[in-house]
């Protein structure tokens, strides 16, 4: 029963978010107020309609109608109840649902944001927003519906892959999949704004970069997340192994933080216009290829079980959107000529267009790396494998220049800097540097690449807290408190501050990723019950081994007494589940995590005559990576948050397009 | 800082303090010497081999069994004296070059490397040429170029007590726009 309602609201939200796109088009063409008002609020009903089909669906899935072949597919009786809430989106079908429920939101959030503001580009942004929408619709209702019936009802479903029944699996795929639809979000507003022939104007660039800031972190979080979760549950000590799953998720964030960053130069100076435009639609793109990538894309991967083999209609789609984009670009280009001009090849300005350019660079790299098997599969056919070391070795040098840019950038005047007042603004982030390179060599880092990659981390933060003193204290000249004066420093300028917190993040991510890639330390080491051995200053005695065994699955649990020095760490315990039915095998790390340094250990395998192979790993600085995660997230909303302000005057707008209630 | 040089700067000094001693931190956590170097040399030949069976994943990522087998060749072969490259020869013979993480440098094959490497050039040869483009347009318009602005840190200190002052005189929160929420100014 239930069912069929949330069948029949997807199929009601489907042409309601058709009749929104032609409606908003049209509406917007012909100047109707009428027609564009009652297009936005068909966009606002489907969220509510779709909440109907989500909420079916996870009531069938929390019921366990195992009637419906999704449940059937990707539940089973032996799933704990509190999984089977969040299961609807473990399978294609129900991920799409998801997906869409989710852009629905966004799209109202955005249609909502611009109502006032953007009154003249709000129906095209509406019509572009519901594009997607309206596919994603189509794929759900006609090709992958979740709330399909079988025949009879079933006494109990297949059950999901055991590697996705995890905290932070539960986090992680949905974030990923909402940052990648999310950037149709800023894509909207530019390509709405450029059709209604508004690019000229730098009116869209405040909600672009603010929607443009939210796509951001949700890509961000959304990766971060990944590796935190390859981290603690895939045993092999690592976080991100340049797999072409990774790969395409990390491209569109690649081309976001390209244009968040210099939607700043068009915000604040006027130019950049046409770049920005062109810097979205890429990232868009992108955003598509990795959607595209993640349904059954051409490269094998360890994410495969997302796989369908819908994977050609996104294609398609973005194919359209692509040559879309090129059409309207050529229609109104016209339109985007720049306010001001570039002063000098010294200035903030050309700072942030280099970012551009290098961030485009690690895509192309990126993007090269991982269709490369397929071209040479194609014309020499020959299978050859472009793997991590490949994208170590050549997007790492990349990265290094970015880390650098993003300590000087900030720093360099708008329009023109000279040599002299350069190297003025640097003493403090130079100077620091300096003295860190000293004492790291003191301290015996000796490893050239490392040392470089510190010096330049050391002073992008000696950069960002340069600042932050001297602001503070031209603040506290006129009594304020220090902790005061830093707050209201912070408030004062969000997007600049706020920009700070989020690159103070990226340098503890920096360095959490040359820590443990540098210095880190593993080893196998077969042990028996009752043994003790060192590692990296670390000791460890096998306690022992329990076994369970459960309806599904077989669980080990080895416990280690561990000790650093003379201080005792306690007990740690590592876990080995293997999933009979599915023949896969998960581990559970036992990892003891401090700023200095991660102990972990994993089973790989234990043997029948008592002794298991474990590895140790001792991993430096990983703990900075994810302590990075909050603390960026704050930077950006802090960089996002509306200041205070009046309540904006009545906007007057010509008869005929009185599109804003005001 | 930027007022007088005779100023003690306390923050400054903390500051520096604070990163130098998580730097230290950091270096004096661990060094890899402390494996023997064959052992070294075997993870790093096991990071660029890949598991033939579990695709993407190195001999050394992966707990496969056959991962498992051939990091155990690896260790047998390092032991007989094998260099490096034998070894991978080795892999190279049974499994194909796919089998390799790292593609080849030699051959069709080095075109993996040196796109990127022209890409790169490329980029960077574009994104100058584009700036000098930029700022050649605007120095033929010598009416239109505007003065040069370069403020030191104490005259802009200054200017943001000049805004402070005014702002707090209008009263709270006018409605700035977001003309002001960039920093300096100078426009």
């Amino acid at each position: 029963m239930i069912v069929d309602a949330g069948n029949l609201a997807m199929v009601v939200a489907l042409l309601v978010s058709v009749y929104g796109v032609l409606g908003s088009f049209l509406g917007g063409w012909r100047r109707s107020s009428a027609l564009v008002e009652s297009s936005r609020y068909a966009l606002y009903s489907v969220p509510i309609l779709l909440l109907i089909s989500v909420y079916a669906l996870v009531h069938a899935f929390v019921t366990r109608d195992f009637s419906v072949a999704y449940v059937v597919e990707n539940s089973n009786l032996a799933m704990p109840t509190r999984y089977t809430w969040v299961a609807f989106y473990a399978g294609n079908a129900g991920s799409l649902l998801f997906i869409a429920f989710v852009y629905s939101v966004m799209a109202v959030g955005v249609a909502k944001s611009m109502v006032r503001r953007l009154p003249y580009t709000l129906p095209y942004a509406t019509g572009l927003l519901g594009i997607l929408l309206s596919f994603f619709l189509f794929v759900i209702v006609f090709l992958a519906n979740p709330l399909d019936r079988l025949a009879f009802a079933l006494p109990d479903g297949q059950g999901i892959n055991p590697l996705l029944v995890h905290f932070g699996m539960f986090i992680h795929p949905p974030m990923q999949m909402a940052g990648l639809v999310s950037v149709a979000l800023p894509f909207s507003i530019a390509m709405g704004a450029l059709m209604a022939g508004r690019g000229g104007r730098d009116e869209w660039v405040d909600l672009g970069r603010i929607w443009g800031m939210v796509s951001w972190l949700i890509l961000t979080i959304g990766l971060l997340l990944g590796s935190w979760w390859a981290y603690t549950i895939l045993g092999w000590g690592g976080y991100w192994a340049w797999d072409p799953v990774e790969n395409s998720a990390l491209m569109p964030w690649l081309a976001m933080t390209a244009f968040v960053h210099s939607i700043m130069v068009q915000k604040r100076r006027g130019m950049f216009r046409m770049w920005n435009i062109v810097l979205v639609t890429v990232a868009f793109t992108l955003a598509q290829m990795g959607m595209f990538i993640n349904r059954g894309g051409p490269v094998p991967s360890v994410h495969s079980f997302g796989q369908s083999t819908m994977g050609w209609l996104f294609l398609v789609f973005m194919g359209a959107t692509l040559l879309g984009s090129l059409a309207v670009f050529a229609w109104r280009s016209g339109s985007l000529k720049s306010r001001e001009r570039l002063d000098s090849i010294l200035s903030r300005e050309s700072a942030f267009l280099t970012q551009n350019v290098l961030f485009l660079a690690v895509a192309f790299v990126t993007r090269w790396g991982t269709i490369y098997p397929v071209i040479s599969e194609a014309t020499q056919g020959l299978t050859i494998t472009v793997g991590r070391p490949f994208f170590d070795r050549v997007n790492g040098p990349i990265l290094l220049v970015l880390v650098f840019l993003m300590g000087v950038g900030p720093l360099l005047p708008w329009r023109r800097a000279s040599a002299r007042n350069v190297l003025y603004a640097l003493r403090y982030p130079l100077g620091s540097a300096l003295i860190g390179v000293v004492f790291l060599l003191v301290i015996g880092v000796h490893q050239p690449v490392a040392l470089t990659a510190l010096a330049v981390i050391i002073m992008g933060v000696g950069g960002i807290v340069h600042e932050w003193m001297r602001g503070t204290r031209s603040r506290s000249h006129k009594g304020e408190s220090y902790p005061v004066a830093f707050g209201r420093l912070l408030a004062a300028n969000r997007p600049r501050y706020g920009g700070y917190v989020v690159h103070l993040s990226i340098a503890m991510l920096a360095l959490g990723a040359i820590g443990s890639s540098f210095y880190n330390l593993q080893r196998d080491i077969p042990m028996r019950p009752g043994e003790t051995r060192e590692l990296g200053g670390y000791s460890f005695t096998y306690l022992g081994v329990s076994e369970r065994a459960f309806p599904d699955r077989d669980e080990g649990t080895a416990r280690f007494a561990v000790s650093k020095g003379d201080r005792d760490l306690g007990i740690m315990s590592t876990t080995r589940t293997f999933y009979r039915d599915f023949r896969i095998a998960a581990t559970r790390a036992a990892i003891r995590s401090t700023p200095l340094e991660d102990f972990y250990i994993v089973p790989s395998e234990f043997g029948e005559d008592g002794q298991t192979v474990f590895r140790i790993y001792v991993n430096p600085l990983v703990w900075w990576m994810w302590a990075s995660g909050p603390l960026l997230a704050l930077g950006t909303l802090l960089a996002v948050s509306p200041r205070r302000r009046l309540a904006p005057a009545p906007v007057t707008v010509p008869d005929g397009m009185g599109l804003a209630r005001v | 800082m930027g007022e007088s040089g005779t100023q003690r700067d306390p923050f400054a000094l903390v500051a520096i303090v604070g990163l130098v001693a998580v730097v230290l931190v950091l270096a004096a956590c661990s060094t890899s010497s402390e494996l023997p170097e064959l052992e070294q040399r075997a993870q790093s030949i096991n990071r660029v081999v890949m598991c033939p069976v579990c695709p993407g994943e190195s001999i050394d990522q992966s707990q496969n069994p056959l991962a498992l087998q051939m990091r155990g060749i690896v260790v047998e072969k390092l032991d007989q004296g094998w260099s490096n490259g034998d070894i991978y020869d080795f892999f190279v013979e049974r499994y194909g070059p796919r089998v390799l993480l790292e593609p080849p440098t030699r051959g069709v094959n080095l075109a993996v490397w040196i796109v990127p490497l022209i890409g790169v050039i490329v980029g960077a040869a574009l994104l100058f040429f584009v700036m000098r483009l930029m700022v050649r347009s605007s120095e033929e318009r010598p009416g239109e170029t505007k003065p040069e602005v370069v403020l030191t840190d104490e005259e802009r200190e200054r200017y943001f007590e000049r805004i402070e002052a005014a702002l707090t005189a209008d009263g709270p929160a006018t409605d700035s726009g977001d003309r002001d929420d960039e920093d300096e100014g100078v426009r």
